[in-house]
């Protein structure tokens, strides 16, 4: 057993005006996580310590943290990579509630204005059939667990909360390269504002923090691409 | 379970303008960005020697010793390195945006054009072609 040092952001609303951190020593090994960390701490150290998590495998995103500054699913970062200071903060550029809970609810806005379903002319119980070829073009874009990373990590979003964001954008591309849909024209007005695509500077540090290598900085380009010929096309329209 | 809503207090912490210095990809992005600082020089040299052609030879000797000194050279040279790594991240993107062939393909694909229209505008403005 190894001791790690970690410096935790708390804040408590009913208590402090702003964020401070707090000093644990805790015990790992090789196959300790931060998030293991985090319970260790609140279950043997300081029960008031508030985090979120879950399935503890990277598949609920869930316990999104800051670690030294990089957006890191605390289920998938160990401590066997940091041989400093571990500083653990919550999510960038979202409001902390508590500790290293964030408020989220900008973040399912953004997801929920994109219609992030499928929008067709099926009806009853009709099979949607769908080659491999088919699904290849929009699966990548499919794997997205909404842990939210990708807007600690987008300057852009940090700017202006309005900005759809990575997810988002690259939800509604899903829709939009999905065969069985038709709503690519319900979302494009979206996708075409100022807040839409074109609030990309294609930093990239998204694709880069994307704990399910989805390359949203990849999708949130090329919806530029189709916003574009949607554009040109509306010109030639009555 | 009725919570009231003045129990919340979110802290919102506000993005500094230094935010591009805080990690190692920012300022990468950055720097790409402002490859475009030194391209403005060079563009400015382009414009002027244009202005000094229409002037006549006495301005256009001018515009050639200009040219030659040692500061004019470093700037340009600056702004050829600055648009060699501009195209290099570019060229890295272009594949993302538009997939239309394997990455690498494209990546190398792009380079070869970059150095036959090159080859080419330098042999024509050469006098080789």
């Amino acid at each position: 057993m190894t001791e790690y040092q970690l410096l935790v952001q708390r804040y408590d609303p009913e208590h402090d005006s702003k964020p401070q951190r707090q000093h644990y020593t805790v015990p790992g090994d090789h196959t300790t996580s931060v998030l293991d960390a985090l319970l260790y701490v609140q279950h043997q150290l300081d029960p008031t310590l508030g985090l979120r998590w879950s399935c503890r495998m990277a598949i609920c995103g869930s316990c999104g943290v800051m670690v030294n500054g990089i957006p890191k699913l605390g289920c998938k970062t160990f401590l066997r990579d940091y041989h400093t200071d571990i500083i653990i903060e919550p999510l960038a550029h979202f409001a902390v509630e508590k500790d290293l809970i964030v408020d989220m609810t900008q973040f399912l806005a953004h997801l929920s204005a994109i219609k992030p379903y499928l929008m067709n002319d099926y009806s009853g119980t009709a099979v949607h059939k769908q080659t491999p070829a088919q699904l290849a073009k929009y699966q990548q874009f499919s794997n997205c667990i909404n842990c939210g990373l990708c807007y600690s990590a987008c300057p852009q979003f940090g700017l202006n909360p309005e900005f759809l964001g990575p997810a988002a954008i690259t939800l509604a591309q899903r829709y939009n390269l999905d065969s069985r849909d038709n709503g690519k024209a319900a979302r494009m007005p979206q996708l075409n504002s100022k807040n839409g695509a074109w609030g990309c500077t294609f930093v990239g540090f998204c694709s880069d923090v994307c704990p399910k290598q989805l390359d949203p900085a990849a999708a949130v380009n090329q919806t530029k691409v189709e916003s574009a010929k949607d554009f040109i096309i509306s010109m030639f329209k009555p | 379970m009725n919570i009231p809503d003045s129990a919340r207090k979110p802290y919102q912490s506000e993005l500094s303008r230094w935010w591009w210095l805080k990690h190692r990809d920012y300022r990468l992005y950055m720097l790409r960005e402002a490859t475009v600082l030194p391209l403005l020089f060079f563009i400015g040299c382009l414009l002027y020697g244009l202005y000094c052609l229409t002037q006549g030879s006495a301005y256009w000797q001018s515009f050639q010793l200009f040219m030659q000194q040692g500061w004019v050279i470093a700037l340009n040279l600056l702004a050829f390195a600055a648009s060699l790594f501009h195209a290099k991240t570019f060229f890295a993107l272009f594949p993302r945006v538009m997939p239309l062939a394997p990455a690498a393909l494209m990546i190398s694909g792009q380079w070869l054009a970059t150095l036959l229209i090159a080859t080419g505008v330098f042999l024509l403005f050469g006098g080789w072609l």
